[in-house]
C-alpha cells in the first residue's frame, strides 16, 4: 500500500452563507486549496475527485463539482454517509492512492443547511435517518437523538453533570475566537449555557452547533510526487469507519458511541499508535455531551473520566490533549458534508505549525465525526512525520 | 333483550371535574380503544366476536377505523367490526340489540371527551329497549367538512326536542339520562341522577355504569338532540372498571404550523401489524423478541420464519429527551422516552403520554397505551404512549 501525504487544503468561511451557492461555495473551497500547495498546484493534475454532500441543494452534485471547478474530465463520486462525511471521503481518496490506482485525488466536503428554512430543516434531516413508519413520526430531531444519549451519559456518570456539559461549549467558544472562519468567534461562560433557552433537555441553544453552510477541500497525492508540491506534507497515517444498530432502541449501552470506538480501533491500528500519541484532536461536537462521550470513546481518558478532563482544562490547546482548537462543530460551524473535511483543514495547518490557534509542536492529529442515527463514525489521523 | 356483563370508561386525563379534553395524542380511536380494554380487563373470561362503535368524532371517514380499534383492543383481524354514526341514543339502540360476545363502545372527542364500552354477554344483566322515537330538530349541525352550525336555542331542543318526544313515549320518569346536561336531566328523573362526564355516544355507557353501582336498576333515557330511546336495566351487578384518572389543568403547549409531515403509506401498511398491536417477532432459531420485527433476528442472524407474540405494556424509562423548541406540525414541548418492556430485555421508543412533557425520569415505570403518533398527509399515524406509573385504573 502506498503511502498518501496531503500537501494542500482549504476551506471557505463557515456561517450563514445566504450570499453564496453551492456554486460559488465549492470554486471557493478547491481554490484555497490549491493555493495553499506550497510549490504551486495545476489542477489539471487532479485524476479523480470525491464529493461529500449529505443533501443535494443546488442540483446534481458530482456534476455541479466538476462543473464549477474545471474538473470535467476525470471521474467525480458523490459520498453520503451522514455526518461522518468529510472523514470518510477524505479515507475514500486516501484508498484511492494507497491502492496506486490515481496518484493525485481531490477531496471536497460541502452542504448548504441554510439553504431551507431553519424550522422544516428538522425534516428535511430527520427523513435521512429515521424509519419511515417506526421511529420518524415521533418528531426525533437531531437534538433529541444525541439528547437521549447525553440523558442517560449524566443519569449514569459518577461526576458529569450539565456544568460539564457547559464547560464544553466555554473551550470550544474560546477556541473559535482566534479562528478567521469560525462561524461564532465570541467568548461565552458556564453560566450563560445554563441559563439559555432549552433546545431538547439536557441541552440549551449554547450546548448545540449553529446551522451552517460552507465548503472544504483537500488535495491527496501519492508518497512518490508529494515533494513535487512541497517540502512539507502531512501524512494520511490511518483511517476508519465504524457502524452500529440504526435504531436507538437498539443500542444497548447508549453512553457510549460504539461507531467510534470501532472506527478509532482501526484507525489507531493503522496508524501504529494510540490514543497517547495524539498531540490535537478534532473531534464531533455537535451537542456538548457528544464531546465528552467522544473523549472516552477516542480513549483520551477512561470510562466516565471526561468530566474530569474537561474540568482539568486538559483539553484546552496548552492543556495535555487539545481538543477542536478550531473552534469545533460548536464555534467553527457544522455543514455536515464539509465538517469532516475541515477538520483535516485545520490539522493540515497544526501539523504544519500554521494554525491560528496553534498546538506547540503538534506532530499527531485526529479528526473525528459521529452522526447520522448515532450509527456511523469516521476517524482520520494525520501525521507530520513520514511513516 | 340484552344482557350486559362489564363495562370499561375511559377520560382522558386533561381538563377539569367537569369535562375532559382529549390530548394531542388522542382521538376517538384511541379513547375507544382505552374504555374496551377496560371492558376486557373487567371481564377477561367473555370473548368478543364483535365490535360496534358508535361516535360523531371518528377520524376516517373513507374506512380505516375499525383496523386500529381492533388492533388497539388485542382482537383478531377477522372479528365483525361496525363503525355507527350517532350519539346516545344510537348507542343505547346499539347496546339493546347487540348479540353476546358483542363490545359496543362509544367514543366522543369534542365538548365532554370520553369513551365507555360496554361488553354484552349470556348471563350478565339484562337491558330492554322499551321504546324510540326519531325526529328532526337539528339545533347544532356540522356538514362534511366539519363546519358546525348552532342554532342556540336550548329552550326549543328541551320543549319541542326532549320533552316532546318523550311525550310520545308517555313520558316515562327516568333514573338515570344520557346526552343532556346537569339541570336538563334532572328535570326528567324523580331523584337526582348521576352527572355523567360526556354527552355524546359514550353518555350511555358512564349512564349505565351509573346505574349498574347501586344494583338497582331502573329506567335509562338516552337522547341526541330530538331523538329519543328508552330502556330497562333490570336490577343486577355489571362489572365496571373505570379508566378515570384525576383530571389535570391541560400544560402549555404550542403547535407550530409547518408543511405536513409526509408518509409512506407502504412503510405504514407493513408496520401497521407489529406497531399497532404492539407485537414483537420472536427468532425461530433462538427465541429472540425484535422490535420492529424484522427478516434476519437482531442476535443470531437467523432469516425467515418467525411468529408474533405480543410484549409486555409495562416498562421502564431508559433514557429521555424532551424537545421544547418549536417542530412544524407538531405540538410542543414533547418527551421521547426509550422504555424497556418488562423483562424481554426489548426496548421501544415512544412519546410521554397522559402527563405533562419532562415530568418523568430514567428508571420511572409506566404503561404503553395505544396513542396518535401522528397524522401525516391525513393519516391517523397510531402507535404506543408511555403513561407513567402515577395514572391508576380504578376497578
Ligand atoms: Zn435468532
Amino acid at each position: 500500500m502506498r503511502r498518501v501525504a496531503m500537501v494542500g487544503a482549504g476551506m471557505t468561511q463557515f456561517g450563514e452563507l445566504f450570499h453564496l451557492g453551492m456554486k460559488d461555495m465549492l470554486p471557493m473551497a478547491v481554490s484555497e486549496a490549491a493555493a495553499s500547495v506550497d510549490k504551486g498546484f495545476d489542477r489539471a493534475d487532479v485524476q479523480a475527485a470525491w464529493f461529500g454532500e449529505l443533501v443535494t441543494t443546488d442540483g446534481f452534485a458530482t456534476g455541479i463539482l466538476a462543473d464549477t471547478c474545471g474538473l470535467l474530465d476525470i471521474p467525480v463520486s458523490r459520498l453520503e454517509n451522514a455526518c461522518a462525511t468529510g472523514n470518510d471521503a477524505v479515507r475514500h481518496g486516501t484508498m484511492a492512492i494507497a491502492s496506486g490506482m490515481y496518484d493525485v485525488v481531490l477531496v471536497v466536503g460541502a452542504d448548504k443547511v441554510r439553504e431551507t428554512s431553519s424550522r422544516t430543516t428538522f425534516w428535511d434531516w430527520m427523513s435521512m435517518t429515521r424509519d419511515a413508519a417506526w421511529d420518524f413520526p415521533l418528531g426525533l430531531v437531531a437534538p433529541a437523538n444525541f439528547a437521549l444519549h447525553a440523558a442517560r451519559y449524566l443519569y449514569e456518570s459518577p461526576h458529569a453533570t450539565r456544568e460539564h456539559l457547559a464547560m464544553v461549549a466555554v473551550k470550544n467558544h474560546h477556541h473559535g475566537v482566534t479562528n478567521p472562519k469560525a462561524q461564532m468567534r465570541f467568548e461565552i461562560t458556564v453560566q450563560q449555557v445554563l441559563d439559555a433557552p432549552m433546545v431538547v433537555d439536557p441541552f440549551g441553544l449554547y450546548d448545540c452547533t449553529p446551522q451552517s453552510d460552507g465548503a472544504a477541500a483537500v488535495i491527496l497525492v501519492a508518497e512518490e510526487l508529494a515533494d513535487r508540491y512541497t517540502d512539507h506534507p502531512v501524512w494520511v497515517r490511518g483511517t476508519g469507519l465504524g457502524l452500529d444498530r440504526v435504531m436507538h432502541q437498539h443500542k444497548r449501552d447508549m453512553t457510549t458511541f460504539p461507531p467510534t470506538v470501532k472506527a478509532a480501533k482501526q484507525a489507531y491500528a493503522m496508524a501504529g499508535v494510540g490514543p497517547a500519541d495524539i498531540d490535537v484532536a478534532e473531534v464531533h461536537d455537535c451537542f456538548t455531551g457528544v464531546e465528552l462521550i467522544d473523549y472516552e470513546d477516542l480513549g483520551f481518558c477512561e470510562k466516565w473520566g471526561a468530566a474530569g478532563l474537561i474540568e482539568s482544562g486538559a483539553t484546552y490547546v496548552g492543556g495535555r490533549i487539545p481538543v477542536n482548537p478550531s473552534g469545533g462543530l460548536k464555534a467553527k460551524g457544522h455543514p455536515p458534508g464539509a465538517t469532516g473535511v475541515a477538520q483535516c483543514v485545520e490539522l493540515f495547518e497544526q501539523l504544519r505549525g500554521e494554525s491560528t490557534n496553534q498546538v506547540d509542536g503538534a506532530r499527531l492529529g485526529l479528526a473525528h465525526n459521529i452522526g447520522g442515527p448515532t450509527a456511523v463514525s469516521a476517524i482520520t489521523i494525520l501525521g507530520a512525520d513520514k511513516p | 333483550m340484552t344482557t350486559i356483563a362489564a363495562i370499561g370508561t375511559y377520560l382522558p386525563v386533561w381538563g377539569s371535574q367537569l369535562s375532559r379534553t382529549i390530548g394531542p395524542d388522542e382521538d376517538a380511536v384511541t379513547l375507544a380503544v382505552a374504555a374496551g380494554r377496560a371492558a376486557m380487563v373487567a371481564r377477561p373470561d367473555v370473548s368478543v366476536d364483535a365490535v360496534v362503535v358508535v361516535s360523531r368524532h371518528l377520524p376516517l371517514i373513507e374506512g380505516g377505523n375499525s383496523a386500529p380499534v381492533l388492533a388497539g383492543l388485542g382482537l383478531h383481524e377477522g372479528t365483525r367490526t361496525r363503525e355507527v354514526v350517532g350519539g346516545a341514543a344510537a348507542m343505547l339502540d346499539e347496546i339493546t340489540a347487540a348479540t353476546p360476545g358483542t363490545l359496543v363502545i362509544g367514543t366522543d372527542t369534542s365538548a365532554a371527551a370520553g369513551a365507555s364500552a360496554v361488553l354484552c354477554d349470556t348471563g350478565g344483566t339484562a337491558v330492554t329497549g322499551t321504546g324510540r322515537v326519531t325526529r328532526s330538530l337539528p339545533v347544532r349541525t356540522r356538514d362534511q367538512h366539519g363546519a358546525v352550525t348552532d342554532y342556540a336555542d336550548p329552550r326549543l331542543l328541551r320543549e319541542r326536542g326532549v320533552v316532546e318526544s318523550l311525550a310520545r313515549l308517555g313520558t316515562p320518569t327516568a333514573a338515570v339520562v344520557a346526552g343532556l346536561s346537569g339541570r336538563d336531566a334532572a328535570a326528567l328523573c324523580a331523584a337526582p341522577p348521576a352527572a355523567l362526564p360526556t354527552l355524546g355516544a359514550s353518555a350511555t355507557g358512564f349512564a349505565i355504569a351509573a346505574l349498574a353501582a347501586s344494583e338497582a336498576g331502573g329506567t335509562l333515557v338516552a337522547v341526541d338532540q330530538a331523538t329519543v330511546a328508552i330502556a330497562e336495566l333490570a336490577s343486577g351487578p355489571i362489572a365496571v372498571v373505570r379508566d378515570e384518572a384525576a383530571p389535570q389543568p391541560t400544560p402549555a403547549s404550542s403547535f407550530t404550523e409547518g408543511s405536513s409531515v409526509s408518509i409512506s403509506l407502504p412503510a405504514y401498511e407493513r408496520a401497521f401489524d407489529a406497531k399497532v398491536r404492539l407485537e414483537a417477532a420472536r427468532c425461530a432459531s433462538c427465541g429472540t423478541l425484535s422490535l420492529p420485527p424484522r427478516l434476519r433476528c437482531i442476535e443470531c442472524g437467523h432469516e425467515g420464519a418467525s411468529e408474533r407474540v405480543a410484549l409486555p405494556r409495562v416498562g421502564e424509562v431508559y433514557s429521555l429527551a424532551t424537545v421544547r423548541v418549536p417542530v412544524p406540525g407538531l405540538v410542543t414541548p414533547y418527551t421521547i422516552i426509550i422504555a424497556e418492556l418488562g423483562d424481554t430485555g426489548v426496548r421501544t421508543i415512544v412519546k410521554l403520554t397522559g402527563a405533562p412533557a419532562g415530568s418523568v425520569a430514567i428508571g420511572d415505570r409506566g404503561t404503553l397505551v395505544l396513542r396518535l403518533v401522528a397524522v401525516r398527509q391525513g393519516v391517523p399515524d397510531y402507535g404506543y404512549g408511555f403513561l407513567p406509573d402515577s395514572h391508576e385504573v380504578a376497578a
